[in-house]
């Protein structure tokens, strides 16, 4: 009794209550929902991120590299309202490619050649140098550069290792083509994997920046960037940086977003409660076979949700032993469930009870 | 000949317009649209066969020729010139039976036209419509809809949505199904005792000669609530209306057996089985049989009453025990009557099969009177459940003793928006009152002119409220209802779906074999399934004892006897009164509880090799 109080004042919750199933069908029931009037938002925000049931999906199944990742970065409260030095940070991060720099160029086939015609004002914006689009083009290894005049260059296309004499031309000209393409879709500045960003404002006029393509590693280099209060919507990538309790919030948070965006409205403990389970054993596990039910401790509760023979056979070969503590394996065997008012037990035992029994018919003897 | 998807590109590349044949190129044309021209030109003539389509595609400059079967092809009358060559001289002598349609179709008067020819024609849907580009006519307005929707009166009054529910529930009609009913075994069948002529019908409906196998009624219909027994589409019947018949119907069911014979020259046999065969189901069973094993006609039937009486070949042949002196022990395989059926046998027929074995049909035919639950149609798609059996006295009426045999809830017509159902209602009373079968053909309404008019003229002329109402007076109270209320005529179709086939119940029952769990389904006695989400929606309320009442006490509880040393099953042994461990003998064994499927699922386990082991505290 008085466990069951001290409970219910600290969780508002009845000893007892089956909170995994009550999650399971608070979050369970919208979701059936969206799959309705999930398709009915497109082009409102500037950058388009997955939501409805597919993000569900996605967070549930705990998918490596999800569909639309995104990032939202704060900045130091010293330049947070500044938006000359924000939007300078905004171009360091926005991933360049040579395309978008150029006026134009001209393929030479014969020499294997290009003459690349670079866009001044563009490259003012993005602070580049021809010098450095020659580095980042060097690196790649298979062309060599040359600077005509400040905003020419001329590339030349090494030729290809394995290349023998008797090669036809035509397959020269495909190694060339390639070559330029490539070329032309060099990234030359910004973050790695950082597609879009777009600077934004929170009511008390400091800025901040949201990111199509997550990467938070580089984004936490750059100078002038809160280290500390960097979001993303991959836990993976947030339990990397930041740890695995940082990625049970991401989890839970990105789940209420997915959730109340359509219009439903869900208490957050039960996305609480789930993503506890699926970070609590430190790393983060998918919901399903593979993750938090294949998990589970009881060979029946497994064998009872999917792959049922492999688990006998596995629980055969080891030895193990189910000690009927969930739910599932007490239905399964028809026994009353330890939940709800399945949990109370009597905390006398029955022995002890006949042995109080004797000696108070003795005492009354007496 | 007019295209109307003309397009800027007249001739295609190299001014060649290709041809294509089902689909196949053949060649091509220099202009595709003269070309198309001259094939339809020469098919009117009989030159090539009127089931040839053409047509002139002029987006992608491309002429299709479609001969292959399958299309749906639509007759039309061909315009030229903008005058129709069905001439007012060929429709008098169509009049005098002088000639007929295939002679329009042989003179060029009516040609057929698939879906991709459509997309050339320019068509008039009536006469006066005819502009000098047309160039067909179509022989009806009521021609675009299909044979079913032309069942419906007043469709072009209707949402298009009502007409796909009414069309396809017009055909679970009860009716007259067939004239030869009375020779016909069919597994299922439906028969109404008094099906009636529509008062309101249309001439595909007259043409088809469905008034002789008519499947409904004209039913008086007030738009009353009564009580408030009408809501949501529940309807109100008269009950004095309903023993005069309204509605009544046979329900007829067929069972058919046959003496098969099996390899070893053994066969089945006809008779009532002795009460030494394999499954007998007692005396009582087959206490209605005749001497041949086969019931008698006119006799009354219910749950488990067996039909016919058959006896099979044991399914194991049995071991010689003496020599001569095995007897043939056979096996019950009556066909008997699943539950809640019931009725009287109708017909038994005897005869044989195309394998000369013995065949036997016998025809159970039960009534159906109208009660609570049973499903009524108009044919706008307006169905409803009969909710309540009103006394006739208990009746709204009118002052001239007019009780209606039916009343409809007021708030089921404007949401549907089925303003045919009112028409229909308003026709069927005119009908009623002139004697006469009213018309509602699709669009053959006189134009320029409303039809509700015509028939709040006619009403009027007989005394009646031009708009169809009536002062009505409650027959509990005597009181005259406050408002007028809009009563007529309309036909109903009884559909097929009747509370005495479907309703069911379970308390106790039979169970499955295997898992010793409860059957599924009505004829089985079934209960209803249990589900996951059943059981999860009682976890998530905590409710453990209700829970483990489901799945264990009401479902498939088992004992078994569990041994403390081993953790194996044992067994009871009643010659020596206590449970007994098949290794460790008796004496440490303890009762269990478990649920059957679990004990399977253990016996299924050691089957795989596996010892699945059951530890027991105190």
């Amino acid at each position: 009794m008085e466990k069951n109080e001290k409970s219910a004042n600290k969780y508002g919750i009845a000893y007892g209550e089956a909170v995994g199933t009550v999650a399971a069908q608070s979050l369970g029931e919208p979701t059936t929902q969206m799959v309705l009037g999930s398709l009915h938002q497109a082009g409102i925000k500037t950058i388009v991120t997955t939501t409805g049931l597919p993000r569900m999906m996605e967070i549930a199944d705990a998918r490596k590299k999800p569909k639309s990742p995104m990032m939202i970065i704060h900045f130091d409260p010293k330049i947070s309202k500044d938006y000359e030095k924000i939007r300078a940070i905004r171009y360091k991060l926005e991933e360049v490619r040579l395309s978008q720099l150029i006026e134009g160029y001209e393929e030479d086939f014969r020499t294997g050649s290009m003459v690349i015609k670079l866009d001044k004002a563009k490259l003012a914006v993005y602070e580049i140098t021809p010098k450095r689009i020659m580095n980042a083009l060097e690196l790649k290894g298979t062309v060599e550069t040359a600077l005509v005049d400040n905003a020419t260059i001329k590339v030349k296309a090494k030729r290809a290792k394995s290349e023998s004499q008797a090669a036809a031309s035509e397959s020269k000209i495909k190694h060339y083509r390639i070559t330029f393409i490539s070329v032309l879709s060099t990234v030359v500045s910004g973050i790695p994997g950082i597609i879009k960003a777009v600077i934004d404002m929170y009511e008390d006029n400091a800025f901040y920046i949201k990111t199509a393509g997550s990467n938070m590693e580089e984004a936490m280099k750059i100078e002038g960037v809160d280290k500390w209060n960097i979001r993303s919507n991959d836990p993976f990538e947030v339990m990397k940086v930041y740890g695995i309790e940082a990625a049970r919030n991401t989890i839970a948070n990105e789940m209420y977003e997915a959730i109340t965006t359509n219009g439903a409205n869900v208490n957050f403990r039960h996305m609480s409660l789930l993503a506890d389970t699926m970070t609590y054993a430190g790393h983060i596990s998918s919901v399903g076979r593979h993750g938090v039910a294949g998990e589970k401790r009881s060979v029946f509760a497994r064998a009872a949700f999917e792959e049922t023979v492999k688990h006998f056979v596995n629980a055969s070969v080891f030895g193990e032993h189910d000690l009927l503590t969930g739910v599932s394996e007490n239905i399964l065997i028809g026994k009353q469930i330890g939940v709800g008012t399945g949990r109370v037990r009597l905390s006398v035992k029955k022995d002890d009870l006949q042995k109080l029994k004797r000696a108070a018919e003795k005492a009354e003897k007496k | 000949m007019s295209d109307h998807s003309e397009s800027k590109k007249e001739t295609g590349k190299h001014g060649k317009c290709y041809v294509y044949l089902d689909g196949k190129a053949i060649g091509y044309v220099r202009d595709g649209r003269a070309f198309a021209e001259e094939v339809r030109r020469n098919r009117r003539n009989g030159i090539v066969s009127g089931e040839i389509n053409v047509t002139y595609v002029g987006k992608i400059n491309e002429v299709h020729i479609n001969a292959d079967h399958g299309r749906a092809r639509k007759p039309y009358i061909i315009v030229e010139n903008g005058v129709s060559k069905l001439t007012p001289e060929l429709k008098e002598r169509l009049k005098n039976n002088e000639i007929n349609f295939n002679y329009l179709i042989r003179r060029g008067v009516i040609e057929f036209l698939d879906a991709e020819e459509e997309e050339n024609a320019f068509v008039a849907v009536r006469e006066e419509d005819i502009k000098p580009e047309t160039t067909h006519l179509d022989p009806d307005p009521a021609s675009m809809f299909s044979l079913t929707v032309n069942n419906i009166v007043f469709p072009e009054y209707n949402t298009v949505g009502k007409h796909s529910l009414a069309s396809g529930s017009v055909k679970q009609g009860q009716g007259l199904y067939a004239i030869n009913f009375n020779n016909r075994y069919d597994s299922r069948a439906f028969l109404m005792y008094y099906p009636q002529k529509p008062v309101v019908n249309t001439t595909i409906y007259r043409t088809l000669n469905l008034e002789r196998h008519a499947s409904g009624q004209n039913f008086v219909v007030a738009l009353s609530t009564y009580y408030g027994y009408s809501m949501d589409d529940a309807t109100i019947l008269n009950k004095a209306a309903v023993d005069r018949g309204l509605g009544r119907a046979a329900y007829f069911k067929s069972f058919v057996d046959e003496e098969r014979r099996y390899p070893g020259g053994q066969q089945d046999t006809f008779k009532i089985p002795p009460a030494t065969a394999e499954g007998y189901l007692g005396e009582h069973a087959y206490s209605k049989l005749s001497e041949d094993g086969i019931i008698e006609k006119e006799q009354s039937v219910g749950e488990g009453d067996v039909i016919i009486g058959k006896v099979s070949p044991p399914r194991f042949i049995e071991e010689q025990t003496g020599i001569g002196m095995t007897e043939e022990r056979g096996r019950d395989n009556s066909t008997s009557l699943r539950a809640s059926e019931e009725g009287v046998i109708d017909d038994v027929v005897i005869t044989e099969t195309t394998g000369a074995t013995k065949l036997v049909k016998v025809r159970m035919r039960s009534q159906k009177i109208p009660e609570i639950g049973d499903k009524f149609e108009s044919r706008h798609g307006q169905k409803g459940i009969v909710a309540l059996l009103v006394p006739q006295e208990d009746m709204p009426f009118t002052k001239e003793g007019v009780i209606p045999d039916m009343l409809l809830n007021p708030t089921s017509i404007p949401s549907r928006m089925t303003f045919g159902h009112m028409l229909e209602t308003m026709a069927g009373k005119v009908g009623a009152l002139e004697g006469k079968i009213i018309d509602g053909t699709p669009f053959s309404g006189k134009k320029g002119k409303a039809r509700i008019d015509d028939y709040g003229s006619i009403l009027e002329s007989f005394g009646f409220d031009k708009f169809g109402d009536e002062v009505l007076y409650d027959g509990r109270t005597g009181r005259q209802f406050p408002a007028k209320i809009f009563q007529g005529v309309v036909f109903y179709n009884r559909l097929l779906h009747m509370v005495s086939l479907k309703q069911q119940v379970r308390s106790r029952g039979p169970v499955q074999i295997l898992t010793r769990q409860p059957t599924e389904g009505k004829p089985r006695r079934g209960g209803l399934r249990f589900g996951e989400m059943e059981r999860d929606a009682l976890v998530g309320h905590g409710a453990s004892l209700l829970l483990k009442e489901r799945m264990l006490e009401q479902s498939d509880k088992w004992e078994v006897w569990v041994c403390k040393k081993c953790g194996d099953i044992g067994y009871y042994d009643y010659v020596r009164n206590m449970p007994v461990c098949q290794v460790d003998g008796p004496g440490s064994l303890v009762s269990v509880e478990i649920s059957y499927a679990f004990k399977l699922l253990l016996d299924e386990i050691k089957a795989m090799h596996i010892l699945p082991k059951i530890t027991v505290n105190d």
